[in-house]
């Protein structure tokens, strides 16, 4: 058996021996993966947004003949974005601070110019710079929408009364001026009775013309409930919320889960494994010629390699079990799990070279392990930045491995054709890896002092 | 005279700005035991560090014998997994050793030194078997010399003897003992040779009569 085998067969033993830092280490991300998940899902999903009212909106506005209790409305819309009702220099302020994303301003006359129903009223939406823009103004685009569906309603509500009233006929009112409508129904009936009582031949075929015209108007107004709507929504949306996995179950929350914990538990294993080999005296023995320096650095690598396999596998084996007594459709791709092993190992191995060059950097196993969990979060929440939103964060992201061990993750479990975000992560994956126990073999001589 | 087993030629280290080891030579010969010795901060352990290949010298180098002879080396704070039973240990460094039959000789060290071979791991033993563990892990490889570092510090009498017995035996074979001491009894006892360390610089390197005649010889120690 080689050094390397040798050391990582002890580490191993060791860790075995220690089970409440074995559970510790697998627990405590695993509950922050889910804490973070909650974050990530509800609280980017719903931004705070400003909502100033500069036109004093009454409580109920009356529009098409429907009424709209405006507060209901915005709680109709509020699982968009959480409105938060401001003055319009609060809501600068408050922009400004970065206390909400947005800003949305119902201008002056906005509720004269909705209810006159001639031309378009405007919202004015405010943004800051920052990375959260974006997903405020989609937010608010999404609100805007839902709004409009709203008045649509309203509208074709209010149209489709003045078409029945045009099929039944009765009274009504138009801007202030009452008026009876005979209606389309009444009006065939009374051609029918015509019809009946007169043999002039002449009248006879106007009385006929007319019967077919009221026959095909009612024909048509009939059908104008669902071509009104039909036009209204060319495209309908239905959601079918059975038909994927439920957000516990899903894809995402399976490869963040993974990455997180892995980043917690081989960094920190990693660090404090260095680390304790100079606390225990006995990293000058080993550097006697017994083991070389690099194999020392690599037998910590390969320790993190090992139990991250073996914790990433027990917790895809339990998503996996999850989701076949769940019934979740498309179940869990349990052929793709010798991927996913490769992944878990190769992530594994580039979160401990990290590891390694924090302990050696340390030097003190509780000091390494205690800067390797402050190094660990901000690494693992700058992974969670969404992409594409802060540029920076992305770069930055980039050189360390929960990024690519995420994405790679997702590739290897989901991804219906996965090679080629594989080949890329994994890549970079050995390519950090390489990087990282490199630098820690540079350092790793601190440890014989 | 035996010729030299291990030489340490023009050795230095340094931390930073401290001088731990001015450039030093000492030689290491075959059926000697050579006592180093000075105050605290004199640079004993780090030139032992060196002789036994577990620190690098800043300057200089360490030529050894042809055959190249098996080192031993008991730091002066024992240097074994807390996690590991003896056992464990044992077997762990003899493989890494090399040694052919490492279960066997782990065996055997286990009962020369009367260490404990039960579930209980080293951080669990007492200070003096912990020492006597520290320096099984050195005699895994039957060393040709045997470096200790203040070895002897936590045991017992009994404990010394008997330590002492062993360290003698590879001195016996020929092989070499340098051993690092504040202890008196120890040098005039044990001691061929003696080197004398003060400031990181040798003062004194002569036979352990000269040594004793030395006038400035209560002042080293």
């Amino acid at each position: 058996m080689t050094a390397v085998a040798l050391l990582v067969r002890k580490d191993l033993l060791v860790l075995r021996r220690s089970p409440v830092l074995l559970g510790a280490l697998v627990l405590y991300p695993l509950l922050f993966a889910v804490l973070v998940g909650l974050l990530v899902r509800f609280a980017a999903d719903r931004p705070r947004v400003a909502f100033v009212d500069l036109d004093g909106l009454p409580e109920e506005v009356t529009i098409a003949s429907a009424t709209f209790d405006v507060e209901r409305v915005i709680e109709q819309v509020n699982d968009k974005a959480e409105l938060v009702p401001m003055e319009e220099e609060e809501a600068e302020r408050a922009l400004e601070t970065g206390e909400v994303v947005a800003a949305i301003v119902v201008p002056r006359g906005f509720a004269s110019t909705l209810r006159g129903m001639v031309e378009s009223p405007t919202l004015v939406l405010r943004t800051g710079k920052g990375g959260l823009a974006g997903r405020a103004e989609l937010s608010t685009q999404a609100l805007v929408y839902r709004l409009n569906l709203l008045l649509q309603e309203a509208f074709i509500s209010a149209n489709l009364a003045y078409v029945e009233l045009l099929v039944e006929g009765g009274e009504s009112e138009f801007l202030g001026n009452e008026f009876d409508v005979v209606g389309l129904e009444t009006a065939a009936r009374t051609l029918d009775e015509l019809e009946a009582e007169t043999d002039d031949p002449a009248a006879l075929e106007r009385i006929r013309e007319l019967s077919t015209f009221v026959d095909e108007a009612l024909l048509a107004l009939r059908q104008a409930d669902e071509t009104l709507r039909a036009t209204a929504n060319p495209i309908e949306l239905e959601t079918d919320h059975e038909a994927g996995r439920t957000w516990l179950l899903s894809a995402q929350l399976q490869s963040y889960a993974l990455a997180l914990t892995l980043a917690f538990v081989a960094v920190l294993l990693a660090a404090g494994a260095i680390a304790s080999e100079r606390d225990e005296n006995v990293v000058a023995r080993l550097a006697r010629g017994l083991v070389g320096l690099l194999e020392l650095v690599v037998s910590k690598v390969c320790v993190a390699a090992v139990v991250a396999l073996a914790v990433g596998l027990a917790l895809a084996l339990v998503f996996g079990v999850a989701a076949e007594v769940a019934g979740v459709q498309g179940g869990e791709p349990w052929e793709r799990l010798p991927l996913l092993a490769l992944g878990l190992a190769l992530a594994g191995a580039a979160f401990g070279a990290f590891g390694v060059l924090l302990g050696v950097l340390a030097r003190e196993a509780r000091t390494a392990v205690l800067v390797a969990f402050l190094v660990a979060l901000p690494v693992v929440l700058i992974g969670l930045v969404p992409e594409g939103s802060v540029e920076a964060a992305g770069h930055v992201s980039q050189v360390f491995p929960f990024g690519h061990a995420q994405r790679l993750f997702e590739a290897a479990l989901f991804d219906l054709d996965p090679w080629g975000a594989l080949a890329r992560e994994a890549a970079w994956l050995l390519g950090i890896a390489a990087a990282f126990a490199a630098l820690a073999r540079m350092g790793v001589r601190r440890l014989l002092v | 005279m035996s010729p030299a087993l291990l030489s340490a030629r023009g050795v230095a280290r340094r931390y930073g700005a401290h001088v731990a080891l001015a450039p030093t030579s000492v030689d290491v010969r075959g059926g000697e035991t050579l006592a180093l010795v000075g105050p605290n901060g004199a640079g004993k352990s780090t030139l032992l560090s060196i002789l036994a290949g577990a620190l690098a010298p800043d300057e200089g180098a360490v030529t050894v014998a042809t055959p190249a002879p098996r080192v031993g080396w008991v730091p002066q704070r024992p240097a074994q997994y807390a996690k590991l039973t003896p056992r464990e240990n044992l077997e762990l460094f003899a493989r890494l050793e090399g040694v052919t039959e490492p279960d066997a000789r782990a065996r055997r060290l286990l009962e020369l030194l009367e260490l404990p071979d039960d579930d209980r791991v080293s951080s669990e033993l007492s200070g003096g078997n912990q020492q006597r563990l520290n320096l099984a892990v050195a005699l895994l490889a039957q060393p040709d010399v045997l470096l200790l570092d203040e070895a002897t510090a936590s045991l017992d009498p009994r404990q010394r003897r008997r330590f002492w017995d062993v360290a003698r035996a590879v001195r016996g074979r020929g092989g070499a003992v340098v051993f690092v001491t504040q202890n008196l009894e120890e040098l005039e006892r044990f001691a061929d040779r003696v080197v004398v360390l003060l400031d990181g610089r040798v003062v004194f390197e002569g036979t352990l009569p000269e040594y004793e005649a030395d006038p400035r010889a209560d002042v080293f120690a």
